[in-house]
């Protein structure tokens, strides 16, 4: 589809590239502030920590950028976000369940290896089980997929807050604090395994990926297309998952960003061509979250965490885009 | 391409019920029958969208499921009734969508010479960089035939094509149904409601009544008084207008 | 009289259960006793009875709740859990909880009724308004908007450091209803006489606006009565019991598949069924782990999970409303073309 639209073609890669430029600058304020470059032991190692965190921020908005477009274009529906799939409330699940029965001293909370293979391992295990299953039970049905997986993920919370009522006071707090989004917990093997995972469900889900723009004109005109639909969106819908838990199970839990970008960038680049789309929000992703940690840590000196930026401003967002559907209706 | 008893049943309940018919290659051929008579469920399994419960569909020697569903979409094509979508999407990267089939997303140059003969042929030249949420229902509909065009089938279904367009469009519609027969030498199916459209247009008639086929024969021997009365229930008349036997029910 | 055999049987089973009910706890309680006074009376009146009572108001409560706001969404899965009511009452008593930290239990109750109601309202005009290809997306998009509440909820919480504090109102727990503490539920029993008698407005109002006004009936008037009604029934149960979620979802839809559709008719049987339901989780919850007993939500959460799952997979397979979906998709579909 080369000769569509060429004018659009041309502002979208000058758009991407300006996304790509905000993105670098975001990097290198947050690399530099309050650096203190005059004592280099000192600055040789704030860049370090700095560099890390960075790193993880831009894995985190990758991963969740990436998802949060794919899983809108499944669904056909631009208001949803993959924090539907439960996610959160698993992670969220199996920390309190850590600390509850091991009690918060356990190395599976307190070693950011263990707690990055625990939180992975089971989150994509039982992802994986579950939606597979449930796919199957109920025939491919997409949305009926979601409003189980809806279920269950307050099925996971009512387990977690009874633990939680009957948790002692103290663990609590320390649990509480795992418990939100933080980039600090993780280190450099975990950094490399992440992104090696990313980039193979990429790697394996690359034909379907291929297909995105053919699923976003509705069920019936993609198999009159030659997609085998329902082969196609299980396999996105659990790449989705993967991604989502590489990105809990990363930061915690945050994928409500998820909607804040994949909007935007649909707003900025009202296309279907998803490569685009993807790559747009990806890069807002990065800009806002390395910015908006970059505040936090500097403006703020950490008083609130980045999550509740992302959630009072998702929600503020997400009655916006409601408003706006409804103009449209 | 025929079919072989399908069967189709919803809650235990057989909407089709042993349906077997041979799709005339080069004409076109109507389903017609009362609502609920099955004839948009027996379109969705000839078509593979919705799957049966028994019989077959074949297409050129092979059940319709097996084949692979890239291959069979250079060779027949389905439009349904519903077509909406909430991407900002042209008229001219609608039809482009059409040669997905045979590139995937990156058209060759024969492709993009193939989209731009479609576009012509359904004349929405004026219109192609037009956002299709923005077209009237005539238009869109011209639109997705036109991507149905560059998809380059032997076979189109297409599922009640007339509804929601008023007389001057619905009209306009069957005459290019006319065409791609006449002109493209594509076979044709249609899920039509109007008795009338079926008979002026189309070469076949397939009728339905309770899921089982009521009559099929050319549109002659189809359009009768008392066949029409049967399958619908009301009385008819038959004219004859222009050669063609047309009915009158009230 | 076969009409409501069905209300008789669900109404002698209730009454028998709630009976049996009364005599399980730490403390073995025997007729016998009782009626001799002294401190096993005293357990019944100041712990059983009320949290029996309590019991069965927010059983009934919560299924009518849910009913109302099903028949005038026009959507089997809107539920004051799915359609933001119980997060917009959370949010209302953690608001009295920062600004207000004296205030008594009525106070709260007011400040989260106030929100429930604005939260719901919002909800359904938002829903109303936006034209959703299919009736699923409806409740995805209440679970996303409580989702917003909860976490704006949670911040504040974060902020004060009343996390703790508030997952006691965010888990529903019969545990800590005690004499004196707990009347507010009681108002569930007025407002669901209320919605009785408004039964037929709201299944005229669930057929749209356009057969409401054919008809003569107020629809905004009704809507928002309606939703009201739902929404402080459901607060007062919140700031009493906590969160219980699922009842208003299933418990309607339950008896509808026996039942059909018309509210008045079924209005009844939710009520019933909504206590029985409850009250057995209840009894479930306090028998399993014997002498602790399990939290109500914890119960409800693992045995309303499995049972709505299990609905919606047979509403997938056999069911007749998973044919009707697809035509209603196709309908509106096709006016929008």
């Amino acid at each position: 589809m080369n000769g569509a639209a060429p004018k659009n073609r041309t502002a979208g890669m000058k758009k991407l590239f300006w996304l790509c430029l905000a993105a670098a600058a975001a990097v290198v304020l947050y690399m530099t502030v309050n650096v203190r470059f005059d004592n280099p032991k000192l600055a040789s190692y704030a860049l370090h920590l700095r560099s890390v965190k960075v790193i993880v921020m831009l894995l985190a908005a990758a991963a969740i950028g990436a998802a949060s477009i794919v899983f809108q274009s499944i669904i056909n529906n631009t208001i949803v976000t993959p924090c539907l799939l439960g996610m959160n409330a698993l992670y969220t699940l199996v920390h309190t369940a850590v600390a509850f029965f091991l009690g918060t001293g356990s190395i599976l909370l307190r070693s950011g290896n263990a707690a990055f293979a625990m939180d992975l391992l089971i989150m994509s295990v039982t992802a994986t089980f579950l939606y597979g299953f449930i796919f199957k039970k109920t025939k491919y049905n997409v949305l009926y997929v979601l409003l189980i997986g809806t279920v269950l993920s307050s099925f996971f919370s009512s387990i977690q807050s009874t633990l939680v009522r009957v948790m002692d006071p103290n663990e609590y707090e320390t649990l509480l604090v795992t418990l939100v989004a933080s980039f600090s917990n993780v280190n450099e093997e975990i950094i490399l395994f992440a992104a090696l995972l990313m980039a193979a469900i990429a790697f394996v889900l690359r034909r379907d990926l291929g297909v995105l723009d053919v699923i976003t004109l509705g069920r019936e005109q993609a198999i009159n297309l030659g997609v085998d639909y329902d082969r196609v969106i299980r396999r996105l819908l659990l790449g989705v998952v993967l991604y989502i838990s590489v990105a809990t199970a990363l930061v915690g839990p945050i994928s409500f960003l998820g909607l804040i970008i994949a909007n935007l960038s649909r707003q900025l680049f009202r296309t279907y061509r998803h490569t685009r789309l993807i790559a747009g929000s990806v890069l807002i992703g990065m800009v806002l979250l390395v910015a908006g940690q970059l505040i936090v840590e500097q403006v703020y000196t950490y008083a609130i965490p980045i999550s509740v930026f992302i959630t009072v401003g998702g929600g503020v967002y997400f009655l916006y885009l409601l408003l706006m559907q409804r103009k449209r209706g | 391409m025929f079919t072989k008893d399908l069967t189709k049943r919803y809650d235990g309940r057989a909407v089709v019920d042993g349906v077997s018919f041979e799709i005339p290659k080069g004409k076109v051929l109507s389903l017609i029958g009362p609502n609920g008579a099955g004839k948009s469920t027996v379109m969705g399994m000839i078509s593979r969208l919705v799957a049966g419960d028994a019989g077959l569909v074949d297409f050129d020697g092979r059940e319709i499921r097996k084949w692979k569903s890239r291959e069979l979409s250079r060779r027949l094509a389905i439009l349904t009734q519903t077509n909406n979508v909430q991407m900002k999407l042209t008229v001219r990267e609608l039809v482009s969508f059409g040669r997905f089939p045979y590139s995937g997303s990156r058209l060759t140059a024969e492709d993009e010479a193939i989209v731009d003969r479609s576009i012509a042929y359904m004349e929405l030249e004026d219109m192609q960089e037009q956002f299709i949420d923005e077209l009237s229902g005539g238009q869109r509909q011209r639109a997705y035939i036109a991507m149905v065009i560059a998809q380059d089938t032997e076979y189109i279904l297409l599922d009640e094509p007339t509804n929601n367009l008023d007389i001057y469009h619905a009209t306009n519609m069957m005459r290019i149904v006319r065409r791609l027969c006449d002109e493209l030498g594509k076979t044709v199916v249609l899920v039509l409601h109007e008795i009338n459209y079926a008979a002026f247009y189309s070469d076949y008639i397939c009728a339905f009544v309770n899921g089982r086929i009521a009559k099929f024969g050319t549109v002659r021997e189809v359009m009768t008084k008392e066949n029409l009365s049967q399958i619908y229930s009301v009385d008819f008349e038959i004219m004859e207008i222009d050669g063609k036997p047309l009915s009158i029910y009230y | 009289m076969r009409k409501y055999r069905s209300t008789l049987l669900l109404a002698l089973l209730l009454l028998a259960v709630s009976a049996l009910s009364l005599f399980v706890g730490v403390i073995a309680l025997s007729p016998s006793e009782l009626l001799r006074g002294g401190e096993q009376a005293e357990i019944l009146l100041i712990s059983r009875l009320p949290r029996l009572l309590a019991i069965l108001c927010t059983g009934a409560g919560m299924s009518v709740a849910g009913l109302i706001m099903q028949q005038l969404c026009r959507n089997k899965f809107v539920s004051p859990t799915t359609g933001a009511t119980i997060s917009s009452a959370q949010f209302g008593i953690l608001l009295a909880l920062v600004y207000m930290p004296q205030s008594t239990i009525w106070s709260r109750a007011v400040f989260s009724a106030v929100c429930a109601v604005l939260g719901t309202w919002v909800f359904v005009c938002f829903v109303q308004h936006i034209p959703f290809r299919d009736p699923v997306m409806v409740p995805l998009v209440g679970i996303m908007f409580g989702n917003v509440i909860g976490g704006i909820t949670n911040y504040i919480a974060y902020r004060y450091e009343m996390t703790q504090a508030l997952s006691s109102w965010l888990t529903g727990s019969f545990s800590t209803v005690l004499r004196g503490r707990y009347e507010i539920v009681w108002l569930a029993v007025p407002l669901v006489v209320l919605a009785f008698f408004f039964a037929n407005h709201f299944n005229i109002v669930g057929m749209g606006r356009d057969f409401s006004k054919n008809l003569g009936v107020n629809y905004n008037l009704i809507l928002f009565l309606g939703l009201t009604i739902a929404a402080m029934i459901t607060a007062g149960i919140v700031v009493i019991v906590g969160s219980v979620s699922y009842i208003g979802l299933i418990v309607p839809n339950l008896v509808a598949m026996f039942k059909g559709d018309k509210i008045r008719g079924t209005l009844a049987d939710t009520a019933l069924f909504g206590a029985l339901f409850v009250l057995i989780c209840d009894l479930l919850g306090r028998i399993v782990i014997k002498p602790y007993e399990l939290p109500i939500e914890l119960i409800i959460g693992v045995v309303g999970s499995a049972l709505f799952v299990g609905m919606l997979i047979h509403r997938l397979n056999h069911g007749q409303k998973a044919v009707r979906f697809r035509k209603y998709r196709r309908q509106t579909g096709g006016e929008r073309l």
